[in-house]
């Protein structure tokens, strides 16, 4: 039984649900259960960049006596007064654990009300016991799409979305900003990141776009649907390392019949294009170096190309939180001659497993890096991230930029620790 | 979102209007944050207990959290020893039954960890479900060395989190034992820092022959606790400990005084002049000294806040008495951030009405209606937790009180002073920034 005394336990569907909608900005969620699993909400925002929920969150404040009653008054008088205060075009009502097992129909409080109502009203009833976060956030994309996204209007050929990103990802403010930047050099435009510092109405206009991006395994799903409904191609993946942008950079465009420019691509490599061996010297050897990386798959396969083709080290183990919903995941880990993949593994066989690797690298989230407290490079790339901000726009993982910050920042790591070139 | 539609009429109350014990009007039907519940609280006590673990039993909208909460505390100046485990209530344990997974995760903590007390933490939802707990775990304990106590944080019978918190206390006391009472000894109950023994009050009762034996619920061991009611008076500090307090009076005959946290330098003295009649102790000398290095602090103070105003919110102890101590700096309280007034709030009240000042009362447990309220207010300073870039937007200055609450006695009052005058590091340069946002004149 793994009781999580060093690692923590994983955010049920209930945290994904609220963490996908609340980067739709005229959306307003409303929890239907005690004011503590609404005021509770404030830590686990605060662990994502320091974010907040106020002026998002709100709770119908339920209570004993409405419990035992099935008392639904509550949730009827929040919902009118958050659209008659605020009038958003959206209010999600959220179900808790407790509204869960008290069976209470939000459904069909939605059809009693929806006439009184000019918000558009979702329901999200599993309550944290459909599974975890990841199955949240799929079940906001799904329902966005499926209730909001309008039938095809003018399209332009150079818009696109990208599909994936929520509050809780990892370095999403660097990594949105390289990519945005990426798609400008190509000419492209983003209508809608797909839920993050979005709105309605973009969402409302997804089917404007002529290509979706896929930047997480989550965003599959909602990318299938809109490729069958409405014929819009889709790309899957990160652009991790100079390689792997150029390839991603040729991809997009061949997809949006748009040529990237040569010369702008010189002045990205010249500028950010600095391979590890331009930075150390020759006895600064690093293929030895046994490295873990810890991440969500997308960073994962991101990274192991990375660390591979840019740095020339093969990662000697690869942890997943969960399985990815990319049904190849296993081949594309094999292709890069990696065997060595854990799934959610307990905390003592982590711990076993990072004794018999003893790497001197590692990427992962802060409970990974607590554990890896004798690593010497150690490396936040991963959410939970309670220890680390990454609010900054100029870190990037992805495109050149990232390709950049993660070379220098990983030799400025060996440079302080230069007892890994010794052993 | 636009706050200017947000109507405070009847969700405000003048001091002299409300009623004591009585919940103070809700300012929103739809709520953010919300009252705490005491599952957080609860999971912030039980690391302070020495040789314990603490197994959180809940869903993991409620464990997720309480872990975070723990971690984001391990980065701090008073970082909590890391002995909470947890045990995620799924669907099926809802149907099934939770009883079987929860004897399995105490006889494996029991056997790895070797504590010698379990805290066993349950969360409204079993609550609700209706699981007999307590029968359960008396069964399971003749099957482990750890003494196991169950504690309810019965987060949905109350609006705030007082009952859990309360909870926690009476089930310490299920840990001691008679003892003979020993001469001149005291606990101090309520007291939750790790410099418990290094404050004015403790230095003082020490200074004049007085033994501090526990501290609770500050890192004491179970043995301490067992040995707890030999002592000769048990000093409650806040109202929770009161519980805990009544408790031991009941099965042990333990005496005990309430002193809530005092601000005023009158109050101070009071309230050790009240430990000091049930010890029988003369710290007069101390008293005064003390008191005359308070006062000339408040002295330098005056002019500096002379014609100002200021709200109050979440700050511990005797609410009333800060805001007396604030009248007498000068500062006109416009709003105080309560959630009731507690029959101790009673006296101090009335001789914050006796000076004049009749503020207004509002709940504070909702952000957007309280920054709506200051909004309008427009105070000169706030004093206590509140959202620093909201303040700085409104051109309010911040006064955070939080180390103040680790001192006890005048020690305290001259931290409240200082903090005021010094207000928090960098605000300055955050007000500068929204200031220049809300000009617009970048």
């Amino acid at each position: 039984m793994d009781l999580k005394l060093n690692s923590y336990p994983v955010p049920s569907d209930y945290f994904g649900v609220l963490w996908g909608l609340s980067g739709v900005e005229d959306l307003l969620i409303l929890e239907h259960g005690s004011t503590g699993t609404c005021s509770y909400n404030v830590v686990n925002y605060m662990i994502m960049n320091k974010q907040s929920p106020k002026g998002k969150l709100f709770s119908s404040g339920m209570d004993e006596d409405d419990v035992v009653m099935g008392r639904e008054e509550k949730i009827v008088e929040a919902v009118k007064e958050l659209d008659q205060t605020y009038h958003p075009q959206i209010i999600a009502l959220v179900a808790t654990g407790v509204t869960s097992v008290i069976g209470l129909d939000l459904e069909g409080i939605i059809e009693e009300i929806q006439p009184q109502t000019k918000a558009k009203l979702l329901s999200f009833c599993h309550g944290g016991f459909a599974g975890d976060y990841t199955l949240g956030i799929k079940e906001v994309f799904r329902t966005l799409v499926d209730n909001v996204v309008k039938e095809p209007q003018a399209g332009s050929p150079f818009l696109v979305n990208i599909i994936g990103p929520t509050i809780d990802s990892f370095n999403n403010v660097s990594d949105l900003a390289e990519l945005k930047r990426m798609l400008k050099l190509l000419g492209a435009e983003v209508n809608t990141v797909f839920t993050n510092h979005t709105d309605v109405e973009e969402i409302e206009n997804m089917t404007s776009a002529s290509l979706n991006l896929v930047t997480r395994d989550i965003g599959l799903e909602a990318a299938n649907i809109l490729k069958e409904r409405f014929g819009i191609p889709y790309i899957y993946g990160l652009p991790f390392g100079v390689r792997g942008t150029v390839e991603w950079l040729k991809d997009v465009a061949e997809k949006l019949n748009l040529n990237l420019d040569r010369k702008a691509l010189a002045f990205e490599l010249e500028r950010y294009g600095f391979s590890i061996l331009e930075l150390t010297t020759h006895l600064q050897s690093i293929d030895h170096l046994r490295a873990v990386i810890s991440c969500p798959y997308d960073y994962a396969l991101g990274l192991t190309k990375f660390m591979q083709k840019e740095w020339g080290i093969d990662p000697s183990l690869v942890v997943l939180p969960n399985i990815p919903d990319d049904p190849e995941f296993r081949e594309e880990f094999s292709r890069l001659g990696l065997s060595d993949v854990l799934i959610e593994p307990d905390t003592a066989t982590l711990e076993e497993v990072m004794a018999r690797i003893d790497p001197q690298l590692i990427f992962g989230n802060s409970y990974d890096l607590h554990i890896a407290k004798k690593v010497p490079i150690k490396m936040h790339a991963a959410f939970p991230a309670f220890d680390y901000v990454y609010r900054f726009d100029g870190t990037p993982f992805v495109g050149f930029r990232g390709h950049a910050y993660l070379t220098q920042t990983f030799v400025n790591l060996l440079n302080q620790n230069p007892e890994v070139f010794r052993n | 979102m636009k706050l200017d539609d947000i109507s405070l009429k009847g969700k405000c109350l003048r001091l002299s209007e409300v009623v004591e014990g009585v919940a103070l009007p809700k300012t929103a039907n739809a709520q953010y944050p919300g009252a705490p519940c005491a599952f957080r609280f609860v999971a912030g006590i039980i690391p302070l207990i020495k040789n314990s673990y603490g197994l959180l039993l809940g869903p993991a909208i409620c464990l997720y959290n309480a872990k975070l909460t723990s971690n984001i505390r391990s980065l701090t100046s008073d970082p909590r020893p890391n002995n909470l485990l947890f045990l995620t209530y799924s669907q099926d344990d809802v149907i099934f039954g939770f009883h079987e997974k929860v004897r399995e995760a105490i006889l494996e903590v029991d056997h790895k960890y070797h504590p010698e007390v379990l805290f066993l933490v349950t969360t409204c939802l079993q609550e609700i479900v209706g699981e007999d707990f307590d029968a359960s775990i008396e069964a399971i304990q003749t099957e482990v060395k750890a003494r196991l106590l169950v504690i309810h944080t019965d987060n949905f019978t109350c609006e705030d989190a007082t009952p859990g918190i309360e909870n926690v206390f009476i089930s310490l006391s299920e840990l001691m034992e008679p003892q003979k009472v020993e001469k001149n000894s005291v606990n101090l109950l309520g007291l939750w820092t790790p410099m418990a023994r290094n404050t004015e009050l403790s230095r003082l009762l020490e200074s004049a022959g007085i033994k501090i034996k526990n501290v609770i619920p500050s890192y004491c061991t179970p043995k301490d606790l067992t040995c707890a009611p030999g002592v000769s008076l048990n000093i409650a500090l806040d109202r929770f400990a009161l519980k805990l307090a009544e408790k031991m009076n009941e099965e042990f005959g333990t005496e005990y005084v309430y002193c809530e946290r005092p601000y005023q330098p009158d109050s101070t003295e009071h309230w050790y002049q009240k430990m000091a009649n049930a010890l029988e102790i003369d710290l007069d000398t101390e008293i005064k000294e003390l008191r005359r290095e308070t006062e000339e602090l408040m002295y330098q103070a005056k002019g500096r806040f002379s014609g100002k105003s200021c709200a109050i919110s979440g700050n511990p102890g005797r609410t009333f008495d800060l805001a007396c101590l604030l009248v007498h700096l000068g500062l006109e309280p416009r709003v105080i951030m309560l959630h009731q007034m507690f029959p101790g709030d009673l006296s101090d009240a009335k001789r914050l009405l006796a000076m004049g000042a009749d503020p207004l009362i509002f709940r504070g447990d909702n952000s957007l209606q309280t920054e709506k309220l200051l909004s309008t207010l427009k105070p000169d300073i706030c004093i206590g937790h509140m959202d620093s870039r909201v303040l700085a937007h409104l051109g309010i200055e911040s006064c955070v009180l939080f180390s103040s609450n680790f001192k006890l006695g005048f020690e305290a009052t001259n931290e409240v002073l200082r903090l005021l005058i010094k207000g928090p590091a960098s605000f300055g340069a955050l007000k500068y920034k929204e200031k220049l946002l809300a000009n617009r004149v970048i």
